[in-house]
C-alpha cells in the first residue's frame, strides 16, 4: 500500500463532506474490499476516511420493514432474530458468503458496494481493464473465463458481482439509504446497480463522496417461503457460480406471488423479473419452474468458458424453486 | 474536518490509537497504512500471527477484537482505537482457550504449524459463538482458516473434544 | 539389539506441540533482527524477451529505500551447484533475458516491508516482448525424450496388445497445480562483520541452501549457517535455494545490513515450483478373464528453458502390475514457464491417476469388479527386476479396505446408488510410492545428568520428525522421552539431506539409530577395561539399553546407569557420531510405501457438484513410528489429493504466460467444509530393506485419490472424466 493520510471521521455530514470534495480520498469500513484492493494497487487514495464509529450500526424493525445501518456487519445481520424468521434467505445468503471472520470486519453497505472478483481488474499488471481505466480495453473477455458473468454483459467488460446477500436483498425491493452532499436520498436496489456498458467503471448510481447510510429490508408477507441456494465448487468459503433467491407465496399448488433473482451471472445482482411473471399464477411444477429458467437465462451472452453456467443457472433456480415450494 | 486525528495524520504521518492488546493498554502513533497483522507481528513481536496470504484469504492472521474473530491482515491498526485485540500469545493455557489448545495437540490437529494460532483463534471464537455443536457445523464455520498440511478431520476432533461433546 | 519396546509407535502427541498451539514455534519470517531492512522483488510481466531499460528513479526517492538492485546492473554471482537432487536454479539478476513470466527483474530493499513493496511497484520496466512459447504442443519448443534414461520396455508391446482381448487406449490430462504452503517462503539474510553468513530459511533442505550459498557468494561452506527450526509448510516448495533466497542474501551483502525477504502468495506461483501439467496416454491389453497381456503408458510435461525438473511420469507404471508386455515413456518440452519442481508425490501424483483411471476404464469394459482386477494383476514379484519384494501387503491392503468400507455394497452400474438428489458413487484406486533414501548423519549426547541430545540438520515440515526422532533415541539409548531432546533444522548439526521422497524418515531413523548405537559401544569402550563396571568387556550384541543405562541382554538389573559411568570416568558427556547409507538390497527389490483407497463421492443429479463423502485409506508404510504422526500424514495426504482431484488448477494466460488465479481466493485448496472424516489403517510389517523398517509416508497419502475420485464419479454417473480437477461443468 500507499501511503495516505487516514481521517476517523465522527460525523456522517462531515464524512461526506471530506470525500465529496476530494477526489483522491475514499470511505473506509470494514476494509475487506478496500484494503484488499490498496494492497493490490489496485486503488490508491491519498486519504482514507474511517466511517466505522459513525453512528450507522444496528438493526430497527419498523413496522413492514427492517431498517439495517450501513455499518452493520454481516454475522450481525445473520444473527437477527426477524431476519432469520421473515426473510431466512438473506441470513442464507450472508451465511454462504466469505468466512466467519470477513463476515465478522464486512459491513452491509460495503457488501453492497464491494469490487469485482476478476483477476484481470485485481491486477494492474494487466493493462486492459476498462473498470480499472476507462477506454484501456478488457484482457478478461479473452483471458480465463470460468468465472464472469454472462447476463447485463458488454464487449467492455464482463466482470461478475459477487455479493450473494445482494441477490435476495434485490429480489425483495431492498431500498438504500444515501447521505450525500445534497442531503439524503432514496434508491430502489434494483435500481442502484448499472451494467457496465461502456462505462464499467461506473458501477452504480452513487455520486461521489455519496455514502450509505441504511438498507431498508420490506418483509414480505409471512406465509412467503424463501430460499437461497448457491452452487461452487468448494463447499464453502468461495463466491458462487451461480446462485439463486427465490421467494414465493402459494395458494395450494398455484403460486400467487413470486420474487427471484440470481447471483454468480449478472455483471450485477440479477432480478429475474420474466421469471416471476411467469411463475405468477402458475401450478408449482417442473414445467413452470423450466419455463422460468429458460426466459430468464435467454438474454445470456456467454463466452466459451461461461457457456457451462447458462444451463447451471437454470438448474439452480429450478432447484431453488422445488426446494421453496416443496416440489417433488 | 478538522480532527485531531487528522491534525496528526498528514500523508504518511503517525495516526494515534490507544487500544488493547493482549490485556495490556497501548497507546502508540502508527501510519495510517500499518495493518493490524505487520503491527503486532512486528512491533510487539507477537509472531503467534501469522501471514499467509496478506489478502483476507487464509485466516492465518485471525485474532480477536473485541472478542470477535477478524483477520488482522485487512484491519488498520488506526481502526484498532479503544478496541481490544486478543492474539493466540494473550490466550495461552488459560481456561477455555487453554483447553482448545490442550485438545488441539492431543488430536494432532496441525502439522507444520504455521496455520495453527488462528485456527486455534477460531476455534475459541466458534464455540462462543455457539457453532461447536456438529461436525458439520464446526467443518462450515471453520472454513475460514486454511490448513494446506491437510489438518481438517483433526481440527474437527479436537474442537468437538475442547467444546465437551464425544469425539466421534 | 531388537526394537520391540512400546516408545516406537506409540502415539506421542508431538513434541514441539507446547509452542506450535501457543504461537511460539519460530518460522524463519518470525525472526527479526536490529536493523533488519525489507526487500521486495520486482517480477517481469511478460514471458519472453528482454529488459530494455528499468527506471528506479521514482523507486529509489521513496520513503524508506535505502537501495535497489535490477538485472541491468546486478553484481556477478555463480550459479549453484549441481546436488543430489540436480541442477540448481539459476542466479537471479544475471543477464537482461525474461524467460518466464514472474522472473525476477530487480529487488528492493527499504527499512520496512510496507516501504520496499510499495517502492518495487514503482520500479518501471520496459521490455522488447518475444511470442513466448507457454503452449506443450508448441511446435518450435524443444522436446526432450527419455530425460532420465528411466523409460522401460518390458517384452513386447505389440505382441500384448494383439493378443489382448480388450484394449483400452486413453488420454488423460493433469493441470498444474502450486503447493501452496500457508507459510510464505521467507528468507532472513545477516552478513557478519567477520565475513560470515547466517541465513534463516523456510527450507526443507538447510545444507542445499548452504551448498547453494556457498557457491553463489563464494563463501566457505563452514562460514555459513542455515536455520531452519520450524517452516510452513513446503509439500516441495522448499526443496531448492529458489532465487528469492539469493535475492536476499544479496540485498544484505549490498546494504550492509540484515535483510527479510517475504514472498507475497502471488509470488508463491511463480519462483518455487509447482506440480507441472502432464498428458498421458495410456493403453492396456487385457484378456477376458482380466489378466493383463500389455501396458504402455507415455507422458509428456513441461520444463523450464533453463533449468530441469525431475518428474518421470510414466515410471511407476512399469512397477504397478504383473504385465509380461510393458512401455513406459517420459518426454519434457522446454517453454517460457517458470520452473516446475516437487509438489507433493511428484510424479506419482500424475502417473498414478492416468494408470488407475484406465484400469477402472479396463474393469468396466471388462465387466470385472475393479478390485478384483487389481487382485488379479497383482504384482507378487517386481517386475522391473524380477526379485521378491523386500515387503509387500498390497493384497492386505485392499483386502481390509474393502471390508472396512463395505465394498460389497457397492452395485456395479453406474448411476445405480442414490440418495435423494445425490447420486452416490464408490471408487477405488491402489497406489504405491517408490522407496527413495539418501546418505544422512545424525550425533547423539548422553550428558552427565543422565539426558541425551541427538541432532541433525533435517527439517520437520510437519511430518513428525522431530517426534519419532525423540522416540526412536528413546528408545535406542533406554530413556524416557521426556529425557531426550531431539533438535534439527541448523547447519551447525551434522549433515542431513532434504525432507523430501518421503525419504527423510528412513535416512535420518537409520542414521540416528547409527548414532544411538556408536553411542553405547562408546559407553562400552570407555568401560572396557573397568575393573568396577558390570558392563566391562562386553560387546554391543550382548547389552540392551533400558532404564537410563546399559544392561546385559535380558538382564535388567545386570547393568548400570550412564549417570554412574560418566562420573567415575569424569565425563561430562559422551556423544557418538552416526551415518546412514541407501539399502542396497541385493535379493530382495527394495519395495516403497503401498496403499488401497477407497472413496465414495456424492455428485448432485442436476448441479452437477461433486464431493467427497468418505475416504477409508488402507496403507503398508513399513514400521510406524508413531501411529499418530503416521495417521496424520495419510489424512494431509488425503486432503491434497482431494484439491487435485476436485479443485487445483494453476491457470496461466495465454500470450502472457500471467498466472491468472495467483491468490488463495482464486487458487482453490479444500476447505474444512470439502474434507470428510476418513479411516486410515495401516497394515503390513517392517521393511526388509532397512535396518529401521520404515518406508515413509508423506506422499503415498495423496496417491491414489484422485483417481478414486474419478473412478467413484464415473461410477455415481456413468461420466468418464479423464482431466483435472473433476468439476461440475463437465457433468452438466
Amino acid at each position: 500500500m500507499g501511503p495516505f493520510t487516514y481521517v476517523r471521521a465522527v460525523d456522517p455530514v462531515e464524512a461526506v463532506g471530506v470525500v465529496s470534495a476530494d477526489p483522491g480520498a475514499a470511505f473506509l469500513a470494514g476494509g475487506t474490499t478496500q484494503l484488499d484492493l490498496m494492497k493490490d494497487g489496485v486503488l490508491s487514495p491519498e486519504k482514507l476516511v474511517d466511517i466505522t464509529r459513525l453512528p450507522l450500526r444496528g438493526i430497527a424493525r419498523t413496522g413492514t420493514t427492517i431498517r439495517v445501518g450501513a455499518l452493520t456487519t454481516m454475522e450481525e445481520l445473520a444473527a437477527d432474530p426477524t431476519v432469520a424468521v421473515r426473510v431466512p434467505f438473506v441470513r442464507e445468503a450472508l451465511l454462504a458468503g466469505a468466512s466467519v471472520q470477513l463476515r465478522n470486519m464486512a459491513t452491509i453497505g460495503g457488501n453492497l458496494l464491494q469490487r469485482a472478483r476478476c483477476r484481470y481488474f485485481r491486477d494492474p499488471s494487466v493493462a486492459a481493464c476498462n473498470k480499472r481505466e476507462r477506454g484501456s480495453g478488457c484482457a478478461a473477455i479473452d483471458g480465463v473465463q470460468r468465472m464472469h458473468a454472462i447476463l447485463g454483459t458488454s464487449p467492455h467488460c464482463v466482470a461478475l458481482h459477487a455479493s450473494d446477500v445482494a441477490v435476495p436483498l434485490i429480489a425483495l425491493d431492498a431500498l438504500v439509504h444515501t447521505r450525500g452532499t445534497d442531503g439524503t436520498r432514496t434508491v430502489p436496489l434494483t435500481g442502484f446497480y448499472l451494467p457496465p456498458g461502456d462505462t464499467p467503471d461506473v458501477e452504480n448510481v452513487l455520486r461521489r463522496g455519496e455514502l450509505i447510510t441504511a438498507v431498508e429490508i420490506p418483509l414480505p408477507a409471512e406465509r412467503t417461503r424463501t430460499h437461497y441456494l448457491k452452487v461452487r465448487d468448494r463447499a464453502s468459503y468461495e463466491f458462487a457460480l451461480t446462485s439463486a433467491a427465490v421467494a414465493v407465496e402459494l395458494d395450494g399448488t398455484t403460486i400467487t406471488g413470486a420474487r427471484v433473482a440470481l447471483g454468480g451471472v449478472g455483471t450485477v445482482p440479477w432480478r429475474a423479473w420474466d421469471a416471476e411473471d411467469v411463475l405468477r399464477g402458475a401450478t408449482v411444477g417442473r414445467d413452470a419452474f423450466r419455463e422460468a429458467a429458460e426466459v430468464t437465462l435467454a438474454g445470456a451472452r456467454p463466452l466459451p468458458g461461461t457457456a457451462f453456467k447458462v444451463e447451471l443457472a437454470k438448474r439452480t433456480l429450478i432447484r431453488a424453486l422445488e426446494t421453496v415450494t416443496g416440489a417433488p | 474536518m478538522k480532527t485531531r486525528e487528522e491534525a496528526l495524520s498528514r500523508l504518511g504521518a503517525s495516526v494515534g490509537v490507544e487500544f488493547g492488546v493482549n490485556g495490556v493498554r497501548r497507546r502508540v502513533g502508527v501510519e495510517g497504512r500499518v495493518t493490524l497483522l505487520d503491527w503486532l507481528r512486528d512491533e510487539l513481536g507477537l509472531t503467534g500471527v501469522k501471514k499467509g496470504c496478506d489478502q483476507g484469504a487464509c485466516g492465518a492472521c485471525t485474532v480477536l477484537v473485541d472478542g470477535k474473530r477478524v483477520v488482522a491482515c485487512l484491519m488498520l491498526v488506526a481502526q484498532c482505537d479503544g478496541r481490544e485485540v486478543t492474539t493466540v500469545e494473550g490466550v495461552a493455557g488459560v481456561g477455555e482457550a487453554g483447553a482448545v489448545q490442550d485438545a488441539f495437540v492431543r488430536h494432532d490437529a496441525f502439522q507444520c504449524g504455521y496455520c495453527t494460532p488462528g485456527q486455534i483463534m477460531s476455534a475459541i471464537a466458534l464455540i462462543g459463538e455457539g457453532r461447536a455443536g456438529t461436525r458439520e457445523e464446526i467443518a462450515e464455520f471453520m472454513s475460514g482458516n486454511l490448513c494446506r498440511c491437510g489438518a481438517y478431520p483433526r481440527i474437527r476432533d479436537a474442537i468437538v473434544d475442547a467444546a465437551g461433546g464425544e469425539v466421534g | 539389539m531388537t526394537i520391540t519396546a512400546p516408545r516406537i509407535g506409540a502415539a506421542l502427541d508431538r513434541v514441539e506441540a507446547p509452542l506450535k498451539v501457543t504461537g511460539a514455534a519460530l518460522y524463519p519470517n518470525d525472526v527479526s533482527y536490529p536493523g533488519l531492512a525489507h526487500a521486495a522483488p520486482v517480477r517481469a510481466t511478460i514471458a519472453a524477451g528482454r529488459v530494455t531499460a528499468i527506471d528506479t528513479a521514482e523507486a529509489r526517492a521513496a520513503e524508506g529505500v535505502i537501495a535497489v538492485v535490477t538485472a541491468l546492473d546486478a553484481p556477478r554471482l555463480r550459479r549453484g551447484p549441481v546436488t543430489l537432487l540436480g541442477i540448481s536454479p539459476p542466479a537471479p539478476l544475471q543477464d537482461d533475458r525474461i524467460l518466464h513470466y514472474g522472473q525476477y527483474v530487480a529487488v528492493v530493499v527499504a527499512d520496512t516491508a510496507e516501504q520496499a513493496r510499495h517502492a518495487a511497484s514503482l520500479v518501471a520496466v520496459e521490455y522488447a516482448e518475444d511470442v513466448p512459447m507457454l503452449d506443450i504442443g508448441d511446435p518450435r519448443a524443444e522436446v526432450e525424450d527419455d530425460p532420465w534414461g528411466m523409460d522401460v520396455d518390458r517384452g513386447d508391446l505389440e505382441a500384448g496388445l494383439a493378443e489382448a482381448d480388450v484394449v483400452i487406449d486413453e488420454t488423460y490430462a493433469t493441470p498444474d497445480n502450486t503447493n501452496n504452503p500457508l507459510g510464505l517462503m521467507s528468507t532472513v539474510a545477516v552478513w557478519h562483520g567477520d565475513g560470515s553468513l547466517t541465513v534463516h530459511d523456510a527450507t526443507q533442505w538447510p545444507h542445499g541452501v548452504r551448498m547453494s550459498l556457498a557457491e553463489t557468494f563464494g563463501v566457505p561452506e563452514s562460514r555459513i549457517r542455515v536455520l531452519a527450526p520450524y517452516v510452513g509448510g513446503g509439500f516441495g516448495a522448499g526443496l531448492r535455494a529458489w532465487q528469492h533466497v539469493i535475492l536476499a542474501v544479496l540485498a544484505a551483502r549490498e546494504t550492509g545490513r540484515p535483510v527479510k525477504l517475504v514472498l507475497t502468495r502471488p509470488e508463491m506461483f511463480t519462483g518455487v515450483g509447482y506440480r507441472p501439467e502432464s498428458i498421458q496416454r495410456i493403453r492396456i491389453g487385457a484378456t477376458r478373464d482380466g489378466r493383463l497381456t500389455a501396458l504402455a503408458h507415455e507422458a509428456i510435461a513441461p520444463v523450464a528453458l533453463e533449468d530441469d525438473n525431475f518428474e518421470a511420469v510414466s515410471h511407476t507404471s512399469a512397477r504397478a502390475y504383473a504385465c509380461p508386455n510393458v512401455m513406459t515413456r517420459d518426454r519434457q518440452v522446454r517453454l517460457n514457464i517458470p520452473c516446475p519442481g516437487s509438489m507433493r508425490a511428484p510424479t506419482e501424483a500424475q502417473g498414478n491417476f492416468a494408470l488407475e483411471s484406465a484400469m477402472d476404464e479396463l474393469a468396466v469394459d471388462l465387466g470385472i469388479d475393479p478390485l478384483d482386477l487389481r487382485l488379479r494383476n497383482f504384482a507378487g514379484t517386481d517386475p522391473l527386476t524380477g526379485l521378491p519384494w523386500s515387503s509387500n501387503a498390497l493384497r492386505e491392503c485392499f483386502a481390509r479396505g474393502a471390508e472396512l468400507f463395505g465394498w460389497s455394497r457397492r452395485t456395479p452400474e453406474p448411476g445405480s446408488m442414490r440418495d435423494g438428489h445425490w447420486r452416490v458413487g464408490y471408487g477405488l484406486a491402489g497406489a504405491s510410492y517408490p522407496p527413495y533414501q539418501v546418505p544422512c548423519q545424525a550425533r547423539a549426547s548422553l550428558q552427565h545428568d543422565g539426558s541425551a541430545f541427538v541432532r541433525s540438520a533435517a527439517t520437520d515440515i510437519g511430518t513428525g520428525t522431530y517426534t519419532v526422532m525423540t522416540q526412536l533415541a528413546a528408545e535406542l539409548l533406554g530413556l524416557d522421552v521426556a529425557r531426550v531432546r531431539f533438535d534439527l533444522g541448523d547447519t551447525d548439526m551434522p549433515y542431513s539431506p532434504q525432507a523430501g521422497g518421503s525419504g527423510l524418515t528412513g535416512a535420518l531413523g537409520n542414521a540416528v539409530r547409527s548414532a544411538c548405537r556408536q553411542l553405547l559401544q562408546a559407553f562400552l569402550d570407555v568401560v572396557a577395561d573397568d575393573p568396577e563396571s558390570p558392563l566391562r568387556g562386553l560387546t554391543l550384541d550382548e547389552v540392551e539399553a533400558g532404564g537410563g543405562g546399559i544392561h546385559r541382554a535380558g538382564d535388567p538389573g545386570s547393568g548400570e546407569a550412564y549417570t554412574a559411568i560418566l562420573a567415575r570416568h569424569d565425563l561430562a558427556e559422551l556423544s557418538a557420531d552416526g551415518r546412514s547409507t541407501p539399502p542396497t538390497p541385493d535379493t530382495t527389490a527394495w519395495a516403497g510405501a503401498f496403499g488401497a483407497r477407497f472413496v465414495e463421492v456424492r455428485v448432485d443429479a442436476d448441479l452437477g457438484v461433486i464431493r467427497v463423502a468418505r475416504v477409508v485409506s488402507v496403507i503398508d508404510g513399513g514400521r510406524v513410528l508413531n501411529a499418530k504422526t503416521a495417521t496424520s500424514q495419510i489424512v494431509g495426504g488425503t486432503v491434497g489429493g482431494i484439491g487435485q482431484a476436485l479443485f487445483e488448477e494453476t491457470v496461466t494466460d495465454e500470450g502472457t504466460g500471467r498466472i491468472a488465479n495467483a491468490t488463495f481466493g482464486d487458487y482453490l485448496i479444500p476447505v474444512n467444509a470439502d474434507v470428510p472424516d476418513m479411516e486410515v489403517v495401516f497394515v503390513g510389517g517392517p521393511d526388509t530393506a532397512t535396518p529401521l523398517g520404515t518406508k515413509g509416508v508423506g506422499e503415498i497419502g495423496l496417491v491414489g485419490i484422485a483417481a478414486a475420485v474419478a473412478n467413484a464419479v464415473h461410477h455415481a454417473t456413468g461420466r468418464r472424466l479423464r482431466s483435472l480437477p473433476l468439476t461440475l461443468d463437465a457433468l452438466l
